[in-house]
């Protein structure tokens, strides 16, 4: 695709983000429940 | 083995099958000539977005069958369901801008479409809010099930803003009555994105149902 914009940088940050907000959120649950 | 150990393994599975469908998402899913790269966002986005609305929906409902039949377990259910809501509401309205800067050119525009999810988020954060500021168990399960009601009705007009307003933000282009209109490769990673995120729903709220029953066994003492 030559003609497509050059936005990946976007995307990279989308899909880390999404990674690190749901992998947080288990370390969370994890960390909760664990304790009980 | 316990709920929190089933919740903790159905996560895991979650977690590690996310990984695979950004490996297809990235490398397998064809790039879209208008959008660029970015557009791949959409295979995280809109599932999370759909997953927002449907735990808000479970609260709702929940919350309806509660007040008639008084069960604990509704609650519980409606308070996991309400903090997984949220964490997927993040997801929506932190990649929506990281798409919106490089396809509008700006990150955020106070449309119809945009305005009612963050309103959606702030009603996800009131109902925590509320559940941690009412000390007696019934009426913190009480005011929190007519909230959990009021974010249910919400939802059909945040999924119809974009018809019923004129919205920078686009219209459905898979949950429509008519078929999606989706190339069948980008179908099928949206598919399987969708179900990953549901098996993520799924195993964050049987965590989270497990530590609110942990608690409460513990407040009983």
């Amino acid at each position: 695709m030559a003609d497509a914009p050059h936005n990946a940088g976007y995307m990279v940050a989308a899909y880390v983000t999404t990674a690190l907000i749901l992998v947080a959120y288990a370390f969370s649950l994890y960390r909760r429940t664990a304790k009980r | 083995m316990t709920l929190a150990r089933k919740g903790r393994w159905t996560t895991l599975v979650g977690l590690v099958l996310l990984g695979g469908v950004y490996v297809r998402a990235v490398v397998f899913t064809p790039v879209e000539r208008l959008q660029g790269p970015a557009q791949k966002i959409f295979y995280l986005h809109v599932p999370a977005a759909v997953w927002t609305e449907l735990a808000m929906v479970l609260v709702g409902v929940a919350s309806v069958v509660f007040l008639f039949l008084k069960d604990p377990r509704l609650d519980r259910f409606a308070e996991a369901s309400a903090e997984v809501g949220t964490v997927f509401a993040t997801i929506v309205l932190t990649t929506g801008p990281i798409w919106g800067k490089t396809v509008w050119g700006t990150w955020w525009a106070w449309d119809a479409r945009l305005t009612s999810t963050l309103f959606l988020f702030f009603l996800y954060i009131g109902y925590l809010l509320l559940r941690g500021a009412v000390v007696d168990p019934g009426a913190r399960a009480r005011y929190a099930a007519v909230l959990g009601i009021c974010g249910m009705a919400l939802v059909p007009f945040i999924h119809l803003s974009v018809y019923l307003f004129r919205t920078l933000h686009p219209q459905p282009i898979i949950l429509k009555p008519s078929a999606p209109s989706l190339p069948q490769s980008m179908l099928v990673t949206w598919l399987l994105s969708f179900a990953v995120f549901t098996v993520l729903y799924v195993g964050f709220v049987i965590q989270r149902y497990a530590l609110g029953r942990a608690r409460e066994e513990g407040d009983r003492g």
